[in-house]
Protein backbone atom coordinates (compact mmCIF):
# COMPACT_ATOMS: atom_id res chain seq x y z
CA UNK A 1 0.00 0.00 0.00
CA UNK A 2 0.91 3.00 -0.58
CA UNK A 3 -1.33 5.30 1.85
CA UNK A 4 -1.72 4.49 5.52
CA UNK A 5 -4.94 3.93 6.95
CA UNK A 6 -5.99 6.48 9.26
CA UNK A 7 -6.16 5.15 12.69
CA UNK A 8 -2.41 3.30 12.15
CA UNK A 9 -0.99 7.12 10.93
CA UNK A 10 -0.05 7.90 14.33
CA UNK A 11 1.39 4.96 15.46
CA UNK A 12 3.30 4.75 12.32
CA UNK A 13 4.49 8.39 12.94
CA UNK A 14 6.27 7.22 16.15
CA UNK A 15 7.63 4.04 15.06
CA UNK A 16 9.23 5.97 12.35
CA UNK A 17 10.57 8.79 14.49
CA UNK A 18 12.13 6.32 16.82
CA UNK A 19 14.36 5.25 13.45
CA UNK A 20 15.27 8.00 12.58
CA UNK A 21 15.74 9.57 16.08
CA UNK A 22 18.14 6.91 17.06
CA UNK A 23 19.92 7.09 14.06
CA UNK A 24 20.44 10.80 14.35
CA UNK A 25 21.71 10.90 17.92
CA UNK A 26 23.78 7.62 17.23
CA UNK A 27 25.14 9.49 14.05
CA UNK A 28 25.89 12.36 16.40
CA UNK A 29 27.73 10.44 18.21
CA UNK A 30 29.77 9.28 16.23
CA UNK A 31 30.92 12.35 14.80
CA UNK A 32 32.39 12.80 18.12
CA UNK A 33 35.15 10.85 17.00
CA UNK A 34 36.04 12.55 14.06
CA UNK A 35 39.47 13.69 14.89
CA UNK A 36 40.10 11.45 17.85
CA UNK A 37 39.94 8.29 16.76
CA UNK A 38 42.47 5.84 18.91
CA UNK A 39 43.61 4.66 15.12
CA UNK A 40 43.63 6.65 11.53
CA UNK A 41 41.31 3.92 10.03
CA UNK A 42 38.54 4.06 12.69
CA UNK A 43 38.54 8.14 12.48
CA UNK A 44 37.59 7.04 9.05
CA UNK A 45 35.51 4.18 10.17
CA UNK A 46 33.52 6.06 13.16
CA UNK A 47 32.66 9.62 10.51
CA UNK A 48 31.73 7.27 7.76
CA UNK A 49 29.22 5.62 10.33
CA UNK A 50 27.90 9.23 11.30
CA UNK A 51 27.71 10.26 7.70
CA UNK A 52 25.39 6.74 7.13
CA UNK A 53 23.53 7.25 10.25
CA UNK A 54 22.28 10.88 9.85
CA UNK A 55 21.84 10.45 6.13
CA UNK A 56 19.40 7.02 7.17
CA UNK A 57 17.91 9.54 9.21
CA UNK A 58 17.38 12.09 6.94
CA UNK A 59 15.87 9.98 4.51
CA UNK A 60 13.36 8.73 7.05
CA UNK A 61 12.27 12.33 8.39
CA UNK A 62 11.24 12.57 4.70
CA UNK A 63 9.32 9.73 4.55
CA UNK A 64 7.94 11.24 7.28
CA UNK A 65 7.48 14.49 6.29
CA UNK A 66 4.15 14.61 3.90
CA UNK A 67 2.43 12.81 7.24
CA UNK A 68 3.25 15.47 9.69
CA UNK A 69 3.33 18.43 7.43
CA UNK A 70 6.79 19.18 8.56
CA UNK A 71 10.28 19.82 6.41
CA UNK A 72 13.15 17.07 7.77
CA UNK A 73 14.90 19.84 9.43
CA UNK A 74 11.95 20.99 11.64
CA UNK A 75 11.76 17.24 12.48
CA UNK A 76 15.08 16.72 13.20
CA UNK A 77 16.21 20.18 15.00
CA UNK A 78 13.11 21.29 15.94
CA UNK A 79 11.44 19.42 18.40
CA UNK A 80 10.57 20.08 22.17
CA UNK A 81 12.68 17.36 24.07
CA UNK A 82 9.77 15.10 24.81
CA UNK A 83 8.69 14.60 21.31
CA UNK A 84 11.97 12.54 20.60
CA UNK A 85 11.48 8.91 20.61
CA UNK A 86 14.82 7.64 20.48
CA UNK A 87 15.99 5.03 23.15
CA UNK A 88 18.10 6.20 26.06
CA UNK A 89 21.10 4.31 25.05
CA UNK A 90 21.42 6.67 21.97
CA UNK A 91 21.94 9.52 24.21
CA UNK A 92 24.95 8.56 26.37
CA UNK A 93 28.33 10.32 26.31
CA UNK A 94 30.97 7.65 26.04
CA UNK A 95 33.73 9.65 27.88
CA UNK A 96 36.17 8.99 24.78
CA UNK A 97 36.14 5.55 26.17
CA UNK A 98 36.54 3.60 23.24
CA UNK A 99 34.92 0.55 25.06
CA UNK A 100 31.86 2.42 25.30
CA UNK A 101 31.95 3.27 22.03
CA UNK A 102 32.24 -0.25 20.41
CA UNK A 103 29.92 -1.66 23.08
CA UNK A 104 26.97 1.30 22.58
CA UNK A 105 27.62 0.39 18.77
CA UNK A 106 27.24 -3.45 18.54
CA UNK A 107 23.93 -3.22 20.75
CA UNK A 108 22.84 -0.46 18.20
CA UNK A 109 23.91 -1.39 15.27
CA UNK A 110 22.50 -5.18 15.59
CA UNK A 111 19.26 -3.90 16.71
CA UNK A 112 19.16 -1.45 13.94
CA UNK A 113 19.57 -3.98 11.50
CA UNK A 114 17.24 -6.41 12.59
CA UNK A 115 14.29 -3.60 12.59
CA UNK A 116 15.16 -2.28 9.27
CA UNK A 117 15.35 -6.25 7.96
CA UNK A 118 11.77 -6.00 9.57
CA UNK A 119 10.40 -3.38 8.02
CA UNK A 120 11.83 -3.86 4.61
CA UNK A 121 8.99 -6.55 4.44
CA UNK A 122 6.38 -3.58 5.55
CA UNK A 123 3.02 -3.72 4.14
CA UNK A 124 3.60 0.70 3.49
CA UNK A 125 5.73 0.21 0.12
CA UNK A 126 7.57 3.67 0.90
CA UNK A 127 9.12 2.43 3.34
CA UNK A 128 9.40 -0.59 2.66
CA UNK A 129 11.66 0.24 -0.79
CA UNK A 130 14.19 2.45 1.80
CA UNK A 131 14.38 0.15 4.85
CA UNK A 132 15.99 -2.73 2.25
CA UNK A 133 18.27 -0.26 1.22
CA UNK A 134 19.21 0.84 4.95
CA UNK A 135 19.81 -2.84 5.83
CA UNK A 136 21.95 -3.68 3.35
CA UNK A 137 24.07 -0.55 4.13
CA UNK A 138 23.90 -1.61 8.15
CA UNK A 139 25.39 -4.85 7.38
CA UNK A 140 28.56 -3.18 6.83
CA UNK A 141 28.45 -1.31 10.31
CA UNK A 142 27.76 -4.83 12.14
CA UNK A 143 30.56 -6.60 10.30
CA UNK A 144 32.59 -3.78 11.81
CA UNK A 145 31.56 -4.10 14.83
CA UNK A 146 31.69 -7.52 15.44
CA UNK A 147 34.79 -7.51 13.85
CA UNK A 148 35.97 -5.43 16.76
CA UNK A 149 33.91 -7.18 19.67
CA UNK A 150 36.40 -9.95 18.75
CA UNK A 151 39.68 -8.47 18.32
CA UNK A 152 39.35 -6.45 21.81
CA UNK A 153 38.32 -9.30 23.27
CA UNK A 154 41.18 -11.70 22.16
CA UNK A 155 43.68 -8.88 22.32
CA UNK A 156 44.96 -8.74 25.96
CA UNK A 157 43.72 -8.66 29.42
CA UNK A 158 43.36 -4.77 29.51
CA UNK A 159 41.63 -4.29 25.77
CA UNK A 160 39.23 -7.68 27.65
CA UNK A 161 38.87 -6.12 30.99
CA UNK A 162 37.85 -2.56 29.26
CA UNK A 163 35.27 -4.16 26.53
CA UNK A 164 33.72 -6.17 29.56
CA UNK A 165 32.78 -3.50 31.48
CA UNK A 166 31.99 -1.49 28.62
CA UNK A 167 29.52 -4.30 28.22
CA UNK A 168 28.33 -4.56 31.93
CA UNK A 169 27.82 -1.00 31.77
CA UNK A 170 25.76 -0.86 28.80
CA UNK A 171 23.79 -4.39 29.08
CA UNK A 172 20.83 -3.56 31.46
CA UNK A 173 19.90 -0.27 29.48
CA UNK A 174 19.87 -1.84 25.91
CA UNK A 175 17.18 -3.60 25.86
CA UNK A 176 15.08 -0.67 26.10
CA UNK A 177 16.09 -0.14 22.53
CA UNK A 178 13.02 -2.45 22.25
CA UNK A 179 10.69 -0.74 23.90
CA UNK A 180 7.52 -0.45 21.89
CA UNK A 181 6.10 2.90 21.03
CA UNK A 182 2.26 3.44 21.42
CA UNK A 183 0.16 1.02 19.38
CA UNK A 184 3.02 -0.68 17.96
CA UNK A 185 1.36 -4.18 18.14
CA UNK A 186 -0.89 -2.54 16.02
CA UNK A 187 1.08 -1.90 13.70
CA UNK A 188 2.36 -5.42 13.59
CA UNK A 189 -0.68 -7.07 12.85
CA UNK A 190 -1.67 -4.58 9.99
CA UNK A 191 1.60 -5.82 8.44
CA UNK A 192 3.04 -2.59 8.67
CA UNK A 193 6.00 -3.57 11.11
CA UNK A 194 6.08 -7.56 10.40
CA UNK A 195 7.95 -9.73 12.86
CA UNK A 196 9.98 -12.48 11.81
CA UNK A 197 8.73 -16.21 13.74
CA UNK A 198 11.79 -15.68 16.07
CA UNK A 199 10.99 -12.80 18.25
CA UNK A 200 13.69 -10.02 17.55
CA UNK A 201 14.30 -9.53 21.08
CA UNK A 202 15.85 -12.78 21.13
CA UNK A 203 17.49 -13.44 17.85
CA UNK A 204 19.35 -10.16 18.88
CA UNK A 205 20.27 -11.29 21.74
CA UNK A 206 21.59 -14.60 20.45
CA UNK A 207 23.68 -13.08 17.67
CA UNK A 208 24.74 -11.01 20.41
CA UNK A 209 25.88 -13.49 22.56
CA UNK A 210 27.20 -15.42 19.66
CA UNK A 211 30.30 -12.96 19.06
CA UNK A 212 30.86 -11.59 22.60
CA UNK A 213 31.49 -15.54 23.12
CA UNK A 214 33.55 -15.76 20.60
CA UNK A 215 35.67 -12.67 21.76
CA UNK A 216 35.46 -14.68 25.20
CA UNK A 217 33.04 -12.12 26.73
CA UNK A 218 29.98 -12.68 29.07
CA UNK A 219 26.86 -10.99 27.53
CA UNK A 220 23.83 -11.35 29.77
CA UNK A 221 20.60 -9.76 28.88
CA UNK A 222 16.74 -9.55 29.77
CA UNK A 223 14.35 -8.28 27.48
CA UNK A 224 12.42 -4.99 28.52
CA UNK A 225 10.15 -4.84 31.50
CA UNK A 226 6.54 -4.33 30.06
CA UNK A 227 6.05 -1.34 31.99
CA UNK A 228 8.86 0.01 31.85
CA UNK A 229 8.74 3.52 30.02
CA UNK A 230 11.36 4.93 28.20
CA UNK A 231 12.53 7.19 25.20
CA UNK A 232 9.96 5.69 23.10
CA UNK A 233 7.48 7.17 24.93
CA UNK A 234 9.54 10.69 25.56
CA UNK A 235 11.10 10.01 28.60
CA UNK A 236 14.76 10.62 28.32
CA UNK A 237 17.98 10.46 30.08
CA UNK A 238 19.13 13.85 31.23
CA UNK A 239 22.08 13.61 28.20
CA UNK A 240 20.09 14.06 25.56
CA UNK A 241 19.23 17.94 26.97
CA UNK A 242 22.47 18.36 26.28
CA UNK A 243 23.14 16.36 23.03
CA UNK A 244 20.25 18.85 21.67
CA UNK A 245 21.44 22.30 22.80
CA UNK A 246 24.51 21.31 20.79
CA UNK A 247 23.18 19.53 17.88
CA UNK A 248 20.24 22.03 17.39
CA UNK A 249 22.15 25.37 18.05
CA UNK A 250 22.48 26.86 14.88
CA UNK A 251 19.29 25.62 13.56
CA UNK A 252 17.70 27.73 16.50
CA UNK A 253 19.23 30.65 15.83
CA UNK A 254 16.81 31.63 13.21
CA UNK A 255 14.70 28.33 12.72
CA UNK A 256 13.24 27.88 8.86
CA UNK A 257 16.18 30.03 7.02
CA UNK A 258 17.29 29.10 3.64
CA UNK A 259 21.48 27.68 3.33
CA UNK B 1 13.82 15.41 -32.87
CA UNK B 2 14.47 14.42 -29.00
CA UNK B 3 14.27 10.50 -28.29
CA UNK B 4 15.50 8.48 -25.12
CA UNK B 5 18.26 7.67 -26.80
CA UNK B 6 19.91 10.86 -27.50
CA UNK B 7 18.65 12.16 -23.85
CA UNK B 8 21.20 9.12 -22.71
CA UNK B 9 23.91 10.24 -24.84
CA UNK B 10 23.45 13.47 -23.03
CA UNK B 11 23.74 11.51 -19.71
CA UNK B 12 26.75 9.39 -20.53
CA UNK B 13 28.42 12.60 -20.55
CA UNK B 14 27.80 13.28 -17.11
CA UNK B 15 30.60 11.35 -14.58
CA UNK B 16 29.62 10.60 -11.18
CA UNK B 17 31.21 13.35 -8.74
CA UNK B 18 32.90 10.44 -6.81
CA UNK B 19 34.03 7.89 -9.42
CA UNK B 20 35.70 7.98 -12.37
CA UNK B 21 32.78 6.64 -14.68
CA UNK B 22 29.23 7.90 -16.16
CA UNK B 23 26.24 7.84 -14.18
CA UNK B 24 25.15 5.67 -16.61
CA UNK B 25 27.73 3.34 -16.48
CA UNK B 26 27.53 3.08 -13.27
CA UNK B 27 23.64 1.87 -13.08
CA UNK B 28 22.01 5.09 -11.93
CA UNK B 29 19.90 6.11 -14.66
CA UNK B 30 17.02 3.55 -14.21
CA UNK B 31 13.95 5.44 -16.68
CA UNK B 32 14.10 8.19 -19.14
CA UNK B 33 10.33 9.36 -20.03
CA UNK B 34 9.89 11.99 -22.92
CA UNK B 35 6.79 14.41 -23.13
CA UNK B 36 6.00 16.09 -25.65
CA UNK B 37 4.47 19.40 -25.29
CA UNK B 38 4.13 21.59 -28.76
CA UNK B 39 7.62 22.33 -29.31
CA UNK B 40 8.80 21.79 -26.05
CA UNK B 41 9.39 18.03 -24.50
CA UNK B 42 9.16 17.37 -20.54
CA UNK B 43 11.74 14.87 -19.36
CA UNK B 44 11.48 13.31 -16.38
CA UNK B 45 14.10 10.94 -15.76
CA UNK B 46 14.06 8.37 -12.60
CA UNK B 47 17.35 8.02 -10.80
CA UNK B 48 18.57 5.10 -8.54
CA UNK B 49 20.69 6.24 -5.56
CA UNK B 50 24.07 3.96 -4.44
CA UNK B 51 24.16 4.96 -1.50
CA UNK B 52 20.94 6.29 0.93
CA UNK B 53 21.33 10.27 1.25
CA UNK B 54 24.98 10.17 -1.00
CA UNK B 55 26.21 13.82 -0.93
CA UNK B 56 26.41 13.14 -4.17
CA UNK B 57 23.20 13.83 -5.17
CA UNK B 58 22.45 17.28 -5.10
CA UNK B 59 25.51 17.59 -7.84
CA UNK B 60 24.17 14.84 -9.78
CA UNK B 61 20.99 15.87 -9.77
CA UNK B 62 22.07 19.98 -11.18
CA UNK B 63 24.39 18.39 -13.52
CA UNK B 64 21.63 16.46 -15.56
CA UNK B 65 19.30 19.56 -15.26
CA UNK B 66 21.98 21.71 -16.62
CA UNK B 67 23.20 19.44 -19.52
CA UNK B 68 19.64 18.16 -20.26
CA UNK B 69 17.84 21.12 -20.27
CA UNK B 70 20.23 22.42 -22.60
CA UNK B 71 19.25 19.91 -25.36
CA UNK B 72 17.60 22.02 -27.96
CA UNK B 73 13.56 21.12 -27.82
CA UNK B 74 14.00 20.81 -24.12
CA UNK B 75 11.27 22.68 -21.95
CA UNK B 76 11.60 20.71 -18.99
CA UNK B 77 13.50 18.64 -16.83
CA UNK B 78 12.43 16.73 -13.89
CA UNK B 79 14.61 14.06 -12.16
CA UNK B 80 13.40 11.35 -9.41
CA UNK B 81 15.43 9.38 -6.85
CA UNK B 82 13.52 6.24 -6.23
CA UNK B 83 14.44 2.95 -4.13
CA UNK B 84 12.78 0.59 -6.39
CA UNK B 85 14.29 -0.93 -7.61
CA UNK B 86 17.45 -0.65 -5.65
CA UNK B 87 20.36 0.41 -6.83
CA UNK B 88 23.23 -2.53 -6.55
CA UNK B 89 26.63 -2.94 -7.92
CA UNK B 90 25.51 -5.29 -10.42
CA UNK B 91 24.35 -2.49 -12.46
CA UNK B 92 27.71 -1.27 -13.18
CA UNK B 93 28.36 -1.97 -16.64
CA UNK B 94 31.74 -4.05 -18.24
CA UNK B 95 32.77 -0.77 -19.48
CA UNK B 96 32.13 1.09 -16.22
CA UNK B 97 34.38 -2.26 -14.14
CA UNK B 98 37.21 -1.74 -16.72
CA UNK B 99 37.00 2.02 -15.95
CA UNK B 100 36.99 1.93 -12.55
CA UNK B 101 39.53 -1.01 -12.32
CA UNK B 102 42.39 1.46 -14.19
CA UNK B 103 41.49 3.62 -11.68
CA UNK B 104 42.71 0.81 -9.21
CA UNK B 105 38.70 0.35 -7.77
CA UNK B 106 37.15 -3.23 -7.91
CA UNK B 107 33.91 -3.80 -7.95
CA UNK B 108 32.45 -7.01 -6.64
CA UNK B 109 31.36 -10.13 -8.84
CA UNK B 110 27.95 -9.63 -10.77
CA UNK B 111 25.26 -11.70 -8.53
CA UNK B 112 25.78 -10.01 -5.20
CA UNK B 113 22.98 -10.32 -3.05
CA UNK B 114 20.57 -7.24 -1.78
CA UNK B 115 19.38 -9.49 0.89
CA UNK B 116 22.25 -10.12 3.34
CA UNK B 117 21.86 -13.65 4.85
CA UNK B 118 20.45 -14.78 8.19
CA UNK B 119 22.14 -13.55 11.49
CA UNK B 120 24.54 -16.19 11.38
CA UNK B 121 28.62 -14.83 12.56
CA UNK B 122 29.42 -11.96 10.81
CA UNK B 123 32.86 -12.16 13.16
CA UNK B 124 35.03 -12.67 10.57
CA UNK B 125 36.18 -10.17 8.20
CA UNK B 126 35.44 -10.44 4.27
CA UNK B 127 38.78 -11.55 3.07
CA UNK B 128 37.51 -13.66 0.16
CA UNK B 129 39.84 -13.54 -3.03
CA UNK B 130 39.55 -10.05 -4.39
CA UNK B 131 41.77 -9.77 -7.50
CA UNK B 132 44.36 -6.75 -6.73
CA UNK B 133 43.39 -3.94 -9.86
CA UNK B 134 46.82 -3.18 -10.29
CA UNK B 135 48.81 -7.00 -10.38
CA UNK B 136 45.93 -8.86 -10.49
CA UNK B 137 47.46 -10.98 -7.66
CA UNK B 138 44.46 -12.93 -4.81
CA UNK B 139 47.31 -12.29 -2.00
CA UNK B 140 44.84 -9.38 -1.08
CA UNK B 141 43.68 -8.23 2.34
CA UNK B 142 40.79 -6.25 3.87
CA UNK B 143 42.28 -2.90 5.31
CA UNK B 144 39.62 -0.96 6.07
CA UNK B 145 35.72 -1.71 5.90
CA UNK B 146 35.49 2.22 5.24
CA UNK B 147 37.11 4.62 2.78
CA UNK B 148 37.03 8.24 0.70
CA UNK B 149 33.51 7.87 0.11
CA UNK B 150 30.63 5.94 1.79
CA UNK B 151 30.61 3.13 -0.74
CA UNK B 152 33.75 2.15 -0.80
CA UNK B 153 36.12 0.13 1.34
CA UNK B 154 40.05 -0.09 1.41
CA UNK B 155 41.77 -3.01 0.54
CA UNK B 156 46.07 -3.81 0.39
CA UNK B 157 47.90 -6.02 -1.85
CA UNK B 158 50.28 -7.76 -0.49
CA UNK B 159 52.18 -8.48 -3.55
CA UNK B 160 52.71 -5.01 -5.08
CA UNK B 161 52.32 -3.70 -1.79
CA UNK B 162 49.58 -0.95 -3.33
CA UNK B 163 46.39 -0.37 -1.86
CA UNK B 164 43.36 -0.30 -3.52
CA UNK B 165 39.34 0.75 -2.90
CA UNK B 166 36.57 -1.77 -3.54
CA UNK B 167 33.18 -1.01 -3.99
CA UNK B 168 30.68 -2.49 -0.61
CA UNK B 169 28.44 -5.03 -1.65
CA UNK B 170 25.21 -3.71 -1.67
Amino acid sequence: MDNLPENLKQPMIDLLLAVADDKLMLGHRNSDWTGLGPILEEDIAFSSLAQDEIAHAQVIYELLSPLVDKTADELAYGRSIDQYRCAQIVELPDGFDWAVAIARQFFCDHFDRLRLRALSHSSYKPLADVASRLAAEEQVHVDHVDAWIVRLGKGNTDSKQRLQTALDQLSPIAPMLFEPVDHEAELITAGLYPQAETDMFHAWRDVLQHVAHEGGLALELSPPNAGAQGGRRGHHSEHLKSLLDEMCEVYRLEPGVAW
Amino acid sequence: MIDTESIMDVLREIPDPEMPISIVDLGLVEDVRIETNGDSAVVSIDILPTFVGCPALPMIENEIRTKVGAVEGVGEVSVQFIYDPPWSVDRISDDGRRSLAAHGVTVPEHGSKLDVPGHGSTVELRTSAIACPFCNSNETRLDSQFGPTRCRMIYYCESCKNSFEHMKRV
